[in-house]
């Protein structure tokens, strides 16, 4: 999977909790989720669940700590990915 | 130092499906888990566990300034929040639908809080430094609004 299509997926999982529409609009791998999404940080761990449940991986905790932008959370994926293959 | 931290119950059960499978999970520790599944009201049993830890995370980010999210690496029982070693020590009063956590490092500190509820009043005075941290005449401040409410803590 291409980056372009992971973080389009990313940006349907984000859409429900993203309070910022122009910078949902405008999503890229700067993306923070909680500085420019405004997603709650109660809310994050339901992007981590919708993600585990998206790409059937398990997101442990050292990697949940970093799932604080759209780099971070697609570098986390792509090697979860990895891994499951 | 001090952090806060809000949750109008309203807006928690507007945004949130925390019985949802594997949030709790991911959240809380299996002590907490049954702290919250026993409580009259688990989701404000719920929402006040989570404003002690994110109201703790908010001193330990001051003084670190590195950004994480590890819920479970912040361990509440009894108004003591336990991480990296340390102990903190926090005060939550519910009113109605506000849940209103402060959290300090030592208990000395509960009695020099100072604190209101209309972030009009520190936004014009208070400074930001370059990770985003406010203060206010150079004393730690936090802030915090969820829904229909909002707070603020100094020293």
């Amino acid at each position: 999977m291409d980056k372009a299509t992971l973080i389009q997926q990313l940006k349907d999982i984000v859409k429900p909790y993203a309070k910022n529409e122009v910078a949902l609009d405008n999503i890229n791998e700067q993306t923070d989720f909680v500085n420019d999404l405004k997603i709650n940080s109660a809310n994050l761990v339901d992007v981590v669940l919708d993600v585990e449940e998206k790409f059937n991986i398990i997101i442990d905790n050292d990697s949940m700590e970093r799932m604080l932008n759209v780099k971070s959370a697609v570098e986390i994926i792509e090697a979860k990915l990895a891994d499951n293959q | 130092m001090i952090g806060n931290d809000i949750v109008d119950l309203l807006q928690a059960s507007l945004e949130s499906r925390w019985p949802r499978k594997g949030y709790l999970d991911k959240l809380f520790s299996h002590a907490e888990q049954s702290q919250i599944l026993s409580a009259i009201e688990p989701s404000a049993t719920l929402w006040t566990l989570w404003s002690c830890k994110e109201a703790v995370y908010k001193i330990v980010h001051r003084l670190s300034g590195i950004r994480s999210y590890a819920p479970l690496s912040f361990s509440c029982k009894a108004g003591i929040v336990t991480h990296a070693g340390q102990s903190y020590y926090c005060r939550t009063i519910r009113q109605n639908d506000c849940i209103h956590t402060i959290a300090v490092q030592n208990r000395q500190l509960f009695e020099q809080v100072r604190m209101g509820f209309n972030l009009d009043t520190v936004r014009p005075l208070m400074q930001k430094n370059a990770a985003g941290i406010p203060s206010l005449n150079n004393k730690p401040l936090s802030i915090s609004h969820h829904g229909r409410y909002a707070a603020w803590v100094s020293l």
